[in-house]
């Protein structure tokens, strides 16, 4: 009894895991309305397929807003429904940006579909007249040819050849195709050449990120456990009943507001959700307030003062010289002109860190290894260390914050701080 | 590209090798072929004896919440994970407690760091091996598994690659499940990739496809038995790029260790724990001001702390043996006045002196402070240079320092040593202008040259010294292969060479080497390099 109940604790948290690892999951819940997206985009690309006509359709929308994921629910739905009239062709902006490995990887997916031969080293001439050929073949047999074009912005840069000739083939031969392009940048169908955009229709679906009351809502439907019987009939109604008292809790709310504040995307959800089912409590095997705030606090850093509070005082000590050097307004600050100001800091407040020239240099090294000061010139390394300018990358606020947040900082440096700023 | 087509292509082989008799050679590579097995799906395992959370708390000090992080976030065996991206400073334990981690997980692990694989070629290729059980042996001819340089490629392979590995295992814990009772609950479905010392990735070229690629990764593959780990010593805002976007991993920060855990890791495998940690007790403090690093402090401490101990074996000082009650404060005057001195050598990794230079050190221990430093002012050059590449790295200092309108009056065909007095005089300058040039000197750094005029200067010097020195075998040997030794001092970054402009003509090649470092070569030469610098005060 004692290994079922353990069992059923651990199983709990495997669905969860597995829920919010799998957008689908989610974007599905979301979007389930005949109004939503999902059900355009599924009425829009199954009427061409049974239609026989070409299509072309942008879906735009902020990154991680699901755009991805409608799209291949959808694409799921259609090959359950017409099973054999339909072949999806992928290609990703960011990989196959430049047309040669474009045309190469549509012949490439082409040829595995079909069952055809693939060979590597077919010239861009041969895989462009190939995708021309296969789809009037295609278009003939009434096969749809679906074409999913992530990071489309990235494939409007340079000459737009895959995409004049894409959809030029739309045109000319008898195919049946559908391209649906994919972009975080709403002005992507802006960026197009006269002549592609002239043959694009000008179909553009936006996916905005939910409103405060839907991100809540799917937030419970996520972690709602079905009570069915995969999992004991009180455990799961326990389980569901102290979700709805941690959402309706007043800490909760403001906790998860502050988090949706920075993005509001549904993705960014989803790593919420992960962080606080991860540090849920195998013993009791219900989710608490706790996890949810031990999950904001994670993922919401400050990786400057982090890294202030981390430093030792010599680097400290840098960094201050390197701030009165900004405010004496010298516009140009190395490594030699640190050292005399540390010097004269020194002479006139007899401080007990003094330490060699060497020490500090390697003391500034740190600081650079720690992306707390940069160097502010990029022609290259002709200069040694000691002599190429460097830059503050912290405000003077920051710099304050964590000289006071430093458990043993020498007063001297606040006082030095305070008597610029 | 299969084994075959790797063999046939021409390889150039040296002459030793070809002039090697065939059977030779074949009967070695077979021996090494039967000599090691091929790779299983085990061999992802980090391997070792099986250790328990404690070992792994107790190993690791002050390590336990951030330990116990990653294990929720990795969650139990077969249960997918969003990627994770850890960070924190350098030596704060992110890479050894991944690996012992998954030590104890016993999970399988494909672990590449972006150090060693240092291109983004290597970097696939590397991930690829090892999820093809490929070893590089003679058989195949040293060559990877796949060929593989773009992200579009590497994706395709990785995804079948990662399907085969992953049905591999299913069938492996099936065969487990249906046979005896698992052991230690099997190694799991999943397989994790580890990604370390992430933060050089921003600096290789097409570094601004490959970081979005990699971020990316798991939503481009969408296989949920895969798990995505970064290690980086920066923190992910620093990763930001105007190029694009991706959804941030989760972050796992590790901080760096406070005084007491520090404490702890130095005293770990110590013979003597009581003793050490009042050595720690008098040092500690005063090295915490100056860096927090372990890796640093350790090396520090262990010279300092033979030093402390030292007393301990001196009869005159300690006659009662360890039952000295006054045994710390004895032992705290003696080393109170070497850790000032210890600090400032903190960093420098000194070459072993010499026995003589030990013994004369010993005799006077008893001599204050400044003393000490300034024996260590006039030490000698530790390394050793030949005579040419040590004229040529005075002459680049001086060309380098000195403005290029004095040489005529510093260097003229006889050496230019009695033409001082003739010499303008030093003019008063204004004190604001001597500043001015002061700050210059500070700022700009050291002047550049072109080859000709250090060329001449070099001539100069070394006929100087022909004609002071009496012996005879340095007389053509210091002009042959200067332009080998220029090279040579090129490449030990003593000299900077800076890039051929097109206006200005020639190469211009700048010196590095500091005042210090250029008095030791002088001395060592007896040459008198402070009669020829330039003084702007």
């Amino acid at each position: 009894m004692e290994m079922k109940r353990e069992n059923h604790k651990g199983k709990a948290l495997n669905l969860l895991r597995s829920r919010v690892c799998d957008p689908k999951f989610a974007f599905k819940a979301l979007y389930n309305s005949p109004e939503s997206n999902y059900s355009k985009l599924k009425f829009m690309i199954s009427s061409s397929v049974t239609e026989a006509c070409n299509n072309s359709i942008l879906l735009l929308g902020p990154r991680g807003s699901g755009k991805i994921s409608v799209l291949e629910l959808v694409i799921r739905d259609l090959l359950d429904e017409y099973p054999d009239s339909i072949s999806v062709i992928r290609l990703s902006g960011l990989l196959h940006g430049d047309d040669i490995s474009a045309f190469k990887e549509i012949a490439r997916q082409l040829c595995m579909e079909h069952q055809l031969l693939f060979s590597k080293s077919a010239s861009f001439d041969d895989n462009s007249q190939f995708m021309v050929a296969m789809l009037k073949e295609c278009g003939l047999a009434h096969k749809t040819v679906i074409f999913v074009l992530d990071e489309f912005d990235l494939f409007a840069q340079g000459k737009q050849r895959l995409l004049y000739s894409l959809l030029d083939a739309m045109q000319s031969v008898t195919s049946q195709a559908v391209v649906v392009g994919i972009s975080c940048r709403l002005d992507a169908d802006q960026l197009l050449e006269k002549r592609v955009r002239s043959r694009f229709s000008h179909r553009k679906l936006l996916f905005m990120p939910p409103s405060m009351e839907d991100s809540q809502s799917l937030l419970v439907h996520m972690l709602t456990i079905p009570v069915d019987s995969s999992f004991p009939r009180d455990y799961a109604i326990e389980f569901n009943r102290k979700v709805q008292n941690i959402v309706e809790d007043k800490r909760f709310k403001e906790t998860f507001s502050n988090y949706l504040n920075f993005d509001s995307s549904v993705k960014h959800l989803l790593k919420f959700l992960f962080c606080a089912i991860s540090h849920m409590d195998l013993k009791t095997g219900f989710l608490s307030l706790e996890n949810f705030k031990t999950a904001f606090s994670s993922i919401n850093r400050q990786p400057k003062l982090e890294c202030l509070r981390n430093s030792s005082i010599l680097e400290l000590y840098i960094l201050v010289c390197m701030k009165r050097l900004e405010v004496k307004e010298k516009s140009f600050c190395n490594f030699n002109s640190v050292m005399k100001e540390y010097k004269s800091i020194h002479d006139s407040f007899q401080t007990s860190d003094y330490y060699d020239r060497n020490v500090c240099l390697r003391a500034f090294e740190h600081l650079i290894n720690r992306e707390l000061i940069c160097f502010a010139d990029n022609r290259g390394h002709s200069l040694s260390v000691e002599y190429r300018p460097v830059k503050l990358l912290i405000s003077s606020a920051e710099l304050n914050q964590g000289l006071r947040a430093y458990h043993s900082c020498p007063a001297i440096l606040q006082k030095l701080m305070d008597r610029e700023g | 590209m299969n084994p075959e087509e790797a063999a046939q292509i021409p390889r150039r082989t040296t002459r030793s090798l070809a002039s090697s008799s065939a059977s030779t050679s074949n009967n070695a590579s077979s021996a090494k072929v039967n000599s090691l097995e091929p790779l299983t799906i085990n061999d992802l395992l980090v391997g070792g004896d099986p250790i328990s959370l404690d070992e792994l708390f107790s190993n690791f000090p002050g390590r336990s919440s951030q330990i116990l992080e990653i294990v929720s976030l990795l969650g139990p065996l077969n249960t997918p994970m969003l990627p994770l991206f850890v960070y924190g400073g350098a030596s704060t334990g992110k890479t050894s407690i991944i690996l012992q981690l998954f030590r104890h997980l016993n999970r399988p692990l494909v672990y590449s760091s972006c150090r060693t694989s240092y291109n983004q070629r290597i970097l696939f290729e590397s991930i690829l091996n090892q999820l093809h059980l490929h070893r590089k042996s003679s058989a195949n001819g040293y060559s990877n598994a796949k060929r593989c340089e773009r992200p579009s490629d590497f994706i395709n392979f990785l995804r079948e690659a990662l399907t085969d590995a992953i049905n591999n295992l299913k069938e492996k814990s099936a065969k487990l499940i249906s046979g005896k009772t698992m052991a230690q609950g099997g190694i799991g479905n999943m397989i994790y990739l580890v990604f370390d010392n992430f933060q050089l990735v921003r600096e290789w070229d097409k570094s601004s496809t490959l970081l979005p690629f990699l971020f990316n990764l798991y939503d481009l593959l969408k296989i949920p038995e895969v798990g995505l780990i970064f290690i980086s010593n920066t923190s992910p805002d620093t990763f930001y790029s105007s190029n694009m976007g991706y959804v941030e991993p989760i972050p796992v920060y590790f901080p760096d260790y406070t005084d007491a855990d520090i404490r702890k890791i130095l005293s770990r495998n110590q013979a003597d724990s009581k003793l050490y940690s009042s050595f720690l007790d008098v040092a500690l403090r005063s090295f915490f001001r100056v860096t927090r690093q372990v890796d640093e402090l350790s090396t520090a401490f262990k010279p300092l702390y033979e030093k402390y101990c030292e007393p301990l074996s001196d009869k005159r000082v300690f006659p009662n043996g360890d039952k000295d009650k006054d045994m710390k404060r004895k032992l705290f005057s003696h080393i109170n006045p070497h850790i000032t001195s210890s600090l400032n050598e903190i960093f420098k990794v000194s070459s072993h002196p010499s026995v003589e230079v030990e013994n004369s050190k010993e005799a006077n221990l008893k001599v204050n402070q400044r003393k000490l430093e300034r024996r260590e002012e006039i030490a000698k050059l530790d390394f050793h240079m030949s005579t040419s590449a040590k004229y040529l790295l005075i002459s680049a200092f001086l060309a380098s320092r000195n403005p290029a309108t004095l040489d005529a009056s510093l260097f003229d065909s006889k050496g230019g040593s009695h033409n001082r007095k003739r010499k303008r005089k030093p003019s008063e300058k204004v004190p604001e202008r001597k500043e001015s040039l002061e700050e210059e000197l500070l700022m700009k750094g050291p002047g550049s040259f072109p080859l000709e005029r250090l060329l001449a200067i070099f001539q100069c010097i070394v006929s100087v010294a022909e004609d002071s020195s009496d012996e005879d075998k340095q007389s053509g040997e210091l002009m042959s292969d200067v332009l080998l030794q220029l090279s040579s001092l090129c490449n030990a970054k003593f000299i900077f060479k800076g890039r051929s402009c097109p206006i200005e003509g020639s190469v211009r090649y700048r010196s590095t080497v500091s005042e210090d470092l250029a008095l030791k070569v002088a001395r060592s030469l007896k040459f008198p390099l402070s009669s020829y610098l330039y003084k702007r005060t």
